[in-house]
């Protein structure tokens, strides 16, 4: 053997063996099985600002939702626009009927015009007339149908952005960005491209068959019976298909959402994998997730793929039976005429076409059950807790604050706070101090009502806090974090984030206050430089400037001041702590604070310890009593 | 498109499969009507009940011939366009992977998204689809125009009249649907980047009761992304009508034609007329689907091409996957090094030049901007320096490769980027076979051990993404223990240490300090300074003093300043000492 023939042989031979590939697959049932691997990996602890401490966030979503149910919810976000959906059915039967006339009409003029008879032209006419019809009515359908579904989808995916924002902060601490993401895109996409086709398909299909069987059933019941004798095989085939593949379908989906969220993470954290030159790592793990895509797209394809060929193979054999069954009769008694067998047969092959639409809509419809279960299910999330009734907008507030005996659990069991009491006159700052999770974070949480206290009371002006509303009450708030969160947006944008509706010479004004004001004139664009997410491009001292700047044009009555203990040049630093005095000028500050110069400065120090108020007071109140916070201090000075 | 075929090479020999199979079920769908015209017309009418047997006996094998094709098929097709997204996907993650951070900025992270999931999904559909009917339409077309010049030629020239008419139209709707969609790709792209946004931002939103603000923000984008779907669509659904409306006009012009054919100049039978009708049936049938697969196709050619600006996007990849076994014992040096970011007017750094030596830990210091952080980026080489030379021990920085350079470095980046999963698997982003002991001994370093021991599961603790559920103090020490785990020649620190109070620091920065590594610490704490070997000050891109503390303290005013200023902060500042240790 030569090496011409060898390297053909061989060739030939990856090629038959590529033939069995498709078969060797991981089967279907294997990926049902593994399916529950995934499912309860959430328990991250929680920590920060409306997050549980030291606790496992926990989803209480329901069990997948049922596939009915979600066709139903699907259908009335459709039905809210029925009465452009009834024209859309109308013209369809205007569609059906026209799209039977003009074969009529033709085979009038052939049995007719063309074996002689006079009246071409007027037959062309109308026949012309009828096509024109036709291609009109068609797009007109179309293009209500369009318009129809993107207002559904639109609304969908307003909806499902919206609850985004109704949902508890915890909610996020244990959901990728990413695959979030792909819910308001690829799965609502999965919806559009549905909606676009399939409602007009299916009942333009369902409107056709209907129109045969009636025809068929005044021609001749039996052979009708005949017909429909596959019917039962038919729905046992699309029972066992639809059983796969509407599973397959939502594991396919999931797995895409997952795929975009570790791509989201990647394209993130691409410096942190530059850096460390783990592409390979990333690549390989993105590999895990496409394979996973690659096997569940596989299966629901291949199997969904059957439908198509199932209608067709059984509407040929049933054509058989047909056929076959009304030549015995007419042979063997002429129970049944010729003409009728030929009109069967003729009927037959009409039905190919509607049956076949039908079955092809059949698996968009799936995938689009996939994905709005998806959405559905966000949608069913549990909200933050609405307001009490009877709480009522708060209005203009002094800034008094008072706790009475506050008692706080994230869970039932175990206290993170207990038995706090203290009081905040209005432009009074107080700053919380304590180590780690001795519950100052927890504090701020109860103040913004992100949790609800277990007992006792926390008052604003003398009202209890919880006939509030908390939109209300958090609008009389600022806030400014240790990360200072901006947007991608100009800085005028970000700093006017505080009030939506300051113009521009008051976002200056705020940011001269904040003393944000010099560093941005000295920016290229000032004003309009574009930040991107996170706000990189400029400095962590900067942005916090600009973080201050938007709380001040909040204009708040009380302020949540996480201090940051970042290491800022001296400069900046300054400049913040200036910043900072003037934002807490007037307000009741609520300070997590570590730096002994804002302690001390503070009216009231609130001293914690595993959850409880040790000490209360002024610096040099607490500095006289023997405690923590004495300790503290003087442990520093010894440290240094 | 290229990129596309480049892509179905691998698949060739299943696709042609797929495509024989599909031909077989057209084969057998053609000879359907055949067969059933013989039952009818041999058999019944000819009262011959054999004939009726045997043509229905095949009627039902073909049938369940073509079915069992039909699924065989559909495994193929599904096979290929399977494995063609996975390999656009994957290919396409791996072209990003090698990204320099320059060609990052073109596109944004949730349009990269949109790429890698939405349009592949569209060309894979697309693959699944073409090697099921794509063929089919053109083949039945031409077969039974093929079919009616057989029957009668002068007939079918005019049928032959309307297609350059059709085929006009469905390429000028190629070609605009195909620049639509494209656009209706993009208003995605921007929706998914706010609701990106949005979904970082969500504390902030919560805190400054601005969701009605974001969700009208949100509706403008999703409007705008609507009201293109809309009017791209509806131009895509005009291509079937108008083309049904030309075939449908060329039939009526054949029976016009026909009658005269018939009754004036005798050129046609009225049986051949009534076929010709017949066969443009048909045909108009098959142009439908064919109207219909023009769509399709311009909606992926969009997606296609989408895909291909991500993968010709740079001719200049990083290479980021080979290795080679030099050692690198981490002696830096620069000398001259010149360097601005694209697309900037300024320079960041300018004619720095120093020196460490191994083992050598150095203390950046300087004010915001001054180009601190773009040194220890230079290193890496997570930007390339434009004038000037990098050395590492005593050779170019060029002269190796990427990953052997990276591989020495440990780099704690300022802002801190933490992956979903268990604190184990964060630190060992730093060392991929990291053993358990390795990853706790790079946490004690990091003196993040005892705060993790006290998490419910210890290390196999989940976190979420950015470590949202972690503290920034917590957050910043995993970050280093990620870096220290790698046990580094080189560890680049990025003042990584703000949320830590002195004492934690202190500790650490003594654990560092007794490793055999060089190290690069930009901070602007005095205290972290003292322990350095030397002190560089950095002020608008030049280096402006370079020594030990005592000797900066003799000769910069600036350090003095610094010093004096800091003094005073570190006796009233720095006082979370205690605070941060004392454990719940």
């Amino acid at each position: 053997m030569d090496s011409t023939a060898r390297k053909r042989y061989s060739l030939v031979r990856t090629c038959l063996q590529s033939l069995k590939k498709p078969f060797e697959l991981e089967k279907p049932s294997e990926l049902f099985a593994n399916e529950d691997v995934y499912q309860n990996i959430e328990k991250a602890k929680g920590f920060g600002l409306g997050s549980k401490v030291n606790e496992a966030p926990r989803s209480s979503a329901k069990s997948p939702l049922q596939m009915k149910s979600v066709l139903i919810r699907l259908w009335h976000y459709l039905f809210f626009h029925r009465a452009k959906l009834i024209t859309v059915v109308f013209l369809i039967i205007i569609a059906v009927c026209l799209s039977l006339l003009a074969p009529y009409i033709v085979k009038q003029i052939i049995d007719h015009q063309l074996a002689g008879q006079p009246g071409l032209v007027k037959m062309l006419i109308i026949l012309g007339s009828i096509y024109v019809l036709q291609a009109i009515v068609a797009f007109t359908q179309n293009s209500w149908m369009i318009k129809i579904a993107q207002d559904t989808v639109y609304r969908l995916r307003n909806d499902l952005f919206s609850q985004f924002h109704r949902l508890p902060i915890r909610f996020f601490t244990k959901r990728q960005q990413g695959d979030l993401m792909s819910r308001a895109t690829n799965d609502i996409d999965n919806i559009s491209s549905t909606l676009n086709s399939t409602f007009i398909q299916i009942t333009s299909s369902v409107l056709l068959l209907s129109g045969i069987i009636v025809i068929m059933l005044i021609n001749s019941p039996l052979l009708t019976l005949l017909t429909f004798s596959v019917v039962p095989l038919m729905l046992l085939g699309m029972r066992w298909i639809t059983s796969h593949t509407s599973k397959l379908f939502r594991i396919q989906q999931r797995n895409i959402g997952r795929l975009n969220g570790f791509v989201e993470e990647t394209l993130s954290g691409q410096k942190v994998i530059k850096a460390f030159s783990q592409e390979q790592h990333v690549v390989s793990e993105f590999a895990k997730n496409n394979k996973s895509i690659r096997i569940s797209g596989y299966w629901a394809q291949a199997i969904s793929g059957f439908i198509p060929k199932l209608m067709n193979g059984l509407n040929a054999f049933s054509f058989a039976l047909v056929v076959g069954a009304g030549a015995l009769l007419y042979l063997w008694n002429e129970s049944v005429s010729i003409g009728t067998i030929v009109l069967f047969a003729e009927y037959a092959r009409q039905f190919t076409r509607p049956l076949n639409d039908l079955a092809n809509q059949w698996n968009t419809l799936l995938s689009a059950i996939a994905g709005a279960e998806r959405v559905f299910k966000i949608m069913d999330e549990p909200v933050e807790n609405i307001d009490e009734t009877g709480a009522a907008d708060i209005g203009h507030i002094n800034g008094d604050v008072r706790f009475e005996h506050v008692n706080f659990g994230y869970e039932q069991s175990q206290l993170t706070l207990s038995d706090i009491s203290f009081n905040v006159k209005m432009g009074e700052t107080i700053a919380l101090v304590g180590p780690t999770g001795a519950g100052k974070t927890t504090i701020i949480s109860l103040l913004s009502r992100f949790y609800e206290v277990s007992s006792g009371m926390i008052y604003i002006d003398e009202r209890p806090i919880n006939s509030i509303t908390r939109e209300s009450l958090r609008s009389q708030m600022g806030f400014v974090l240790q990360d200072p969160y901006l947007f991608a947006g100009t800085i005028m944008d970000n700093i006017r984030y505080g009030n939506i509706a300051a113009n521009d010479d008051q976002v200056v004004e705020a940011a001269k206050q904040a003393n944000a004001h010099n560093f941005i004139m000295r920016l290229k664009d000032g004003y309009q430089t574009e930040l991107s997410v996170g706000g990189n491009g400029i400095s962590q001292g900067q942005k916090q400037l600009i973080a201050i700047a938007r709380a001040l044009i909040a204009n708040p009555k009380i302020l949540v001041l996480d201090e940051a203990t970042s290491s800022i040049d001296t400069v900046t630093e300054i400049k913040i702590q200036d910043a900072l005095q003037t934002l807490m000028k007037g307000r009741t500050s609520f300070v997590i604070a570590h730096r002994l110069n804002t302690i001390q400065q503070a009216d009231k120090i609130a001293v914690l310890a595993q959850g409880k108020l040790v000490q209360f007071g002024s610096h040099p109140q607490l500095m006289q009593e023997e405690g923590l916070y004495r300790s503290l201090v003087e442990g520093q000075i010894v440290f240094e | 498109m290229k990129t596309f075929w480049s892509f179905s090479k691998k698949y060739t020999f299943l696709i042609v499969v797929s495509i024989l199979l599909m031909l077989l079920e057209l084969v057998s769908e053609i000879f359907q009507p055949f067969m059933m015209s013989k039952i009818i017309d041999d058999g019944i009418v000819g009262h011959n009940l054999n004939d009726v047997v045997l043509w229905g006996a095949l009627l039902i094998g073909s049938s369940i011939f073509m079915f069992a094709v039909g699924i065989v098929s559909s495994f193929y097709s599904s096979y290929v366009s399977q494995y063609i997204g996975y390999d656009v996907r994957k290919k396409l993650f791996e072209t990003i992977q090698g990204f320099t951070f320059s060609v990052f900025s073109k596109f944004s992270e949730a349009s990269l998204m949109t790429r890698m999931t939405n349009d592949v999904v569209q060309i894979q559909n697309m693959v699944f689809m073409g090697t099921r009917i794509a063929l089919k339409a053109p083949l039945l077309v031409i077969g039974n125009l093929i079919m009616a010049f057989i029957i009668n030629p002068y007939l079918a020239l005019f049928l032959v009249v309307s297609l350059p008419f059709i085929f006009g139209f469905l390429s000028y709707a190629l070609k605009k649907n195909f620049k639509l969609f494209k656009i209706v790709q993009q208003k995605l792209d921007q929706l998914n980047r706010s609701i990106q946004q949005s979904l970082i931002g969500i504390r902030l939103i919560r805190v400054f009761v601005r969701s009605n603000y974001e969700n009208e923000k949100f509706e403008q984008d999703s409007h705008a992304l609507k009201e293109k779907t809309i009017s791209t669509l509806r131009l895509a659904e005009l291509t079937t009508p108008v083309v049904m409306l030309i075939i449908n006009l060329a039939i009526l012009f054949v029976i016009f034609v026909g009658h005269r054919a018939i009754f004036i100049s005798g050129n046609a039978s009225i049986g051949e007329v009534v076929a010709i009708i017949n066969y443009a049936m048909r045909i108009s049938g098959a142009l439908s689907m064919l109207s219909w697969i023009v769509m399709a196709v311009s909606r992926v050619a969009a997606s296609i091409e989408r895909v291909d600006e991500v993968l010709n996007a740079t001719d200049q990849y990083e290479d980021v996957y080979s290795f080679d076994n030099k050692q690198i014992n981490g002696d830096i040096r620069f000398e001259q090094v010149s360097f601005q970011y694209e697309g900037s007017q300024t320079q960041t750094l300018a004619n720095i030049s120093f020196h460490v030596k191994q083992g050598e830990m150095i203390a950046l210091m300087g004010a915001t901007g001054s180009g601190k952080t773009s040194i220890l980026q230079l290193i890496p080489l997570l930007h390339k320096h434009n004038e000037g030379k990098i050395l590492l021990d005593h050779a170019l920085i060029d002269s190796y490769n990427l990953p052997t350079i990276r591989q020495a470095i440990g780099y704690v980046p300022q802002d801190i980027l933490l992956f979903t999963g268990t604190i184990a698997d964060n630190i060992r982003w730093g060392k991929k076979d990291a053993t358990l002991e390795e990853v706790i001994e790079a946490a004690k370093m990091a003196q993040i051990h005892e705060t993790i021991m006290t998490f419910p599961d210890a290390y196999d603790t989940l976190i979420g993404q950015k470590g949202v559920n972690l503290s920034g103090g917590q957050k910043q020490r995993m970050s280093i223990a990620r870096a220290l785990v790698r046990k580094p020649s080189i560890l680049l620190l990025d003042d990584c240490t703000s949320a830590l109070d002195v004492q934690t620091e202190n500790a650490l920065l003594a654990q560092i300090r007794a490793l055999s590594c060089t190290v690069i610490l930009v901070t602007q704490k005095m205290s972290s300074t003292l322990i350095a070997d030397r002190i560089i000050i950095l002020d608008e891109g030049s280096i402006i003093a370079d020594g030990s503390h005592e000797q900066l303290l003799q000769e910069s005013e600036l350090y003095k300043r610094i010093y004096a200023s800091q003094d005073y902060a570190r006796r009233s500042g720095q006082w979370t000492v205690q605070l941060e240790n004392v454990t719940p």
